[in-house]
């Protein structure tokens, strides 16, 4: 049988190692902190990415400018230079001027879009600038293009109409100028920032940006294996966390488990009684108290139960084994199966009055809740018992003015019966049993007072325990078990009333039964 | 054989009392451990069955107090059936222990284990010379012919054969033989012993004159 149910057993054990508490703090702790530092990492890589692109393009441009300084519309004609046009150096028109998009250059030139008027540049036959542009590689250029530099710049430089007019040597074959993109740009490993002049001719400059992407990448892998060691970090630090969080939950349901396996002397260390766990393992363990009290009650009760049955069927088993050792006459017999037939009648009595109490304990038996004459119940409850006192010489008094109470007349019947009984046994003979009856505002309160000797004080705090019996043994004539004062308590608080007992100043026993009048309810 | 019952039940002290007599017992019976501990201590009973759970004096307290003066085998009656008020019994000087309830053939046994004890007897069956007494079955042969025997000449018999080698006083005799309802004529012993005498024959019980009535050995 085991051996086909283990696969069970470990999945079930998986499945619920997947639904603890811990794992689940886990997973969440864990997914956060997956967000969190993709997001940290994501970001910091952008931020640097394009610092150093910036860095950069602000070098790009700079060089960029240097070009377009350097290129000199009206420089030494390389063909026939036109004299009637000169061009002042710095014309406004040379100036370079950033666009964004080149200029068609099958179409008219663009717009000027200085408002500052100027001629516009001498056009050849074939719309070519009369004066061939010249490139004047000037010092700074010479230094900003310094190809033993750590990262070396390339410039190009074209005429419009995409010759080349210029490039430093460690620019890369590029046979036409940018048509179209942005600038900035990037072509491959480089990056590239080109300039068209009014013109038309275009000048750029460029860098291979290769190890600086690289660069770009070891940070991104430096940021990945950091996220990677936090998010650890985080798991074990996690767990670690939750782990000590919920040892203590762990402890409770260990020590709760061992309770629950029948140990119910067992309680939760609460010496962390501060924290919500410690409230709880408090809570826990008053229950547990409880809990305990109650079996303990509950084992005397079955243990008295048992004890009260054994006289009987000793009794019984007596009678019977005796009668049958021998042949007997007929009254011989006759004695033996009356005292079985008394010894019966006792156990009877008694399992009633157990059934009766089970009944209570459980709710089940469920009081009537409607208006009824205490004092004819008093009444009748008195001459229920005016035999049994009539036998041992006790004088009953009544004095029941008018009352009415509300709830089971035949359960409140019951309660006076018994509390008479229990008076009429601690009375000597010729004394006297006092039943006074009387409503109040409050409601009405019935009382029953013996003529014995009274409640020694010890067993004041346990007269209405189960089997409990003042001298500590049967009062066995009367089949009495210690279960009557129980039973009229029960039903007396299922009632909403109050039982108390205790010694009247002249002597004797006094029994008070409070219950809620007819008019309150 | 006199027995003391101390049993605050009275439907189980009157049948408890009825089936010991029955078995030759002379029983004494006591409501309370009050009477029960003054009767213990004014007789020597063979034996004393004593219940737990009485009024006034409990079981435990009758049996320490009994203990200061006598040694008299008791049998503890009780619903309590822990062990460890077992234990408490036998270890306040009680000398065995039966719970409620319990079968009459064990608690007849038990009483006759306890009384064979108390005369330092572990058989069961003692033979004197021809004579057989069979203690369980409480039955008499005499060169193997069953003898029909009252149950007062029985306990006659069985008290000396387990005190046998002893001269027992016809005090001591009346005081294990009858009980306190008993007020036979004293010279109903003798009738006894005569009896006793014509059936096992004469040498059987010796009687020493001024002293009382003994078993050789």
């Amino acid at each position: 049988m085991a051996t086909p149910l283990k696969p069970d057993g470990a999945r079930g054990g998986r499945a619920v190692f997947f639904r603890s508490l811990r794992w689940r703090l886990q997973a969440w702790y864990a997914a956060i902190l997956v967000v969190l530092v993709t997001v940290f990492g994501f970001t910091a890589f952008a931020l640097e990415r394009s610092r150093q692109l910036r860095q950069i393009d602000g070098e790009l441009q700079a060089r960029v400018s240097l070009l377009a300084s350097g290129l000199r519309p009206g420089g030494p004609p390389s063909g026939p230079r036109p004299a009637d046009r000169p061009q002042p150096p710095g014309d406004a028109a040379s100036e370079p001027r950033w666009r964004d998009v080149p200029p068609d250059r099958t179409g008219p030139p663009p717009p000027r879009l200085r408002d500052e008027p100027g001629p516009p540049p001498p056009r050849g036959p074939g719309g070519r600038p009369a004066g061939r542009p010249e490139f004047v590689l000037r010092p700074e250029l010479v230094a900003a293009f310094d190809p033993n530099a750590p990262s070396p710049f390339y410039y190009l430089v074209w005429l419009r109409g995409a010759e080349v007019l210029a490039r430093s040597q460690n620019a890369p074959d590029l046979p036409r100028p940018p048509v179209e993109g942005r600038s900035p740009r990037q072509r491959g490993d480089e990056r590239e920032m080109f300039l068209y002049l009014a013109t038309g001719d275009c000048v750029l400059a460029g860098r291979a940006v290769g190890p600086d992407l690289a660069e770009l990448d070891r940070l991104a892998w430096w940021l990945f294996a950091l996220g990677a060691g936090v998010l650890g970090a985080g798991l074990v630090g996690g767990w670690w966390i939750a782990g000590r969080a919920i040892r203590p939950i762990e402890e409770i349901s260990a020590a709760a488990a061992r309770i629950a396996t029948g140990d119910l002397s067992r309680r939760i260390d609460t010496a962390d009684a501060e924290s919500e766990l410690g409230r709880l393992a408090q809570v826990l363990n008053a229950t547990f108290s409880r809990l305990e009290a109650s079996f303990a009650q509950q084992g005397r009760f079955t243990a008295d139960a048992a004890h009260e049955l054994r006289t009987p069927v000793s009794v019984i088993l007596m009678q019977a084994q005796t009668a049958l050792s021998r042949e007997r006459d007929p009254a011989d017999y006759r004695e033996a199966l009356e005292s079985c037939r008394q010894a019966a009648q006792r156990m009877r009595r008694l399992i009633e009055s157990l059934l009766d109490l089970a009944r209570l304990d459980a709710g089940e038996e469920r009081m009537r809740r409607e208006r009824f004459d205490l004092a004819r119940v008093v009444h009748e409850a008195v001459d229920l018992v005016r035999p049994l006192a009539a036998e041992r010489g006790i004088i009953l008094r009544v004095e029941a003015g008018a009352a009415e109470a509300l709830g089971d007349a035949e359960r409140i019947a019951q309660v006076a019966v018994n509390l008479l009984t229990n008076a009429i046994q601690h009375t000597p003979s010729g004394g006297e049993v006092r039943t006074q009856l009387s409503s109040d505002r409050d409601g009405v309160r019935l009382a029953v007072a013996d003529g014995g000797e009274g409640i020694p004080l010890e067993h004041l705090p346990h007269l209405f325990e189960r089997f409990h019996r003042g001298d500590a043994a049967r009062t066995t004539a009367e089949g009495h078990a210690g279960l009557g004062l129980a039973i009229s308590k029960a039903i007396v608080d299922a009632h909403g009333g109050v039982i108390m007992g205790g010694n009247a100043v002249e002597g004797g026993a006094v029994f008070t039964v409070r219950l809620p009048g007819a008019t309150a309810s | 054989m006199r027995v003391l019952i101390v049993e605050d039940e009275p439907d189980l002290l009157r049948a408890l009392a009825r089936a010991l007599r029955e078995e030759g017992y002379a029983i004494d019976t006591a409501a309370d451990g009050e009477d029960g501990l003054h009767k213990a201590v004014t007789w020597n009973y063979d034996a004393i069955v004593l219940d737990v759970m009485m009024p006034r004096l409990d079981g435990w307290t009758v049996l320490a107090l009994l203990r200061e003066t006598k040694k008299t085998p008791v049998l503890m009656l009780t619903a309590r059936d822990r062990p460890s008020d077992r234990v408490r019994g036998l270890d306040t000087g009680a000398d065995d222990y039966l719970v409620k309830p319990f079968d009459l053939d064990e608690l007849l046994a038990r009483l006759r284990a306890l009384i064979r004890r108390a005369a330092n007897e572990s058989r069961t069956r003692l033979e004197i010379g021809e004579i057989v007494i069979d203690l369980p079955a409480r039955l008499v042969r005499r060169a193997g012919e069953l003898v029909p025997l009252t149950a007062r000449e029985y306990a006659l018999v069985e008290y000396l054969a387990l005190h046998r080698g002893e001269v027992v006083s016809r005090t001591t005799l009346y005081e294990h033989l009858f009980d306190e309802n008993d007020d036979t004529l004293s010279n109903l012993l003798d009738v006894h012993v005569s009896n006793i005498r014509r059936k096992l024959g004469h040498e059987f019980i010796t009687t020493r004159r001024g002293h009382g009535y003994a078993i050789e050995t």
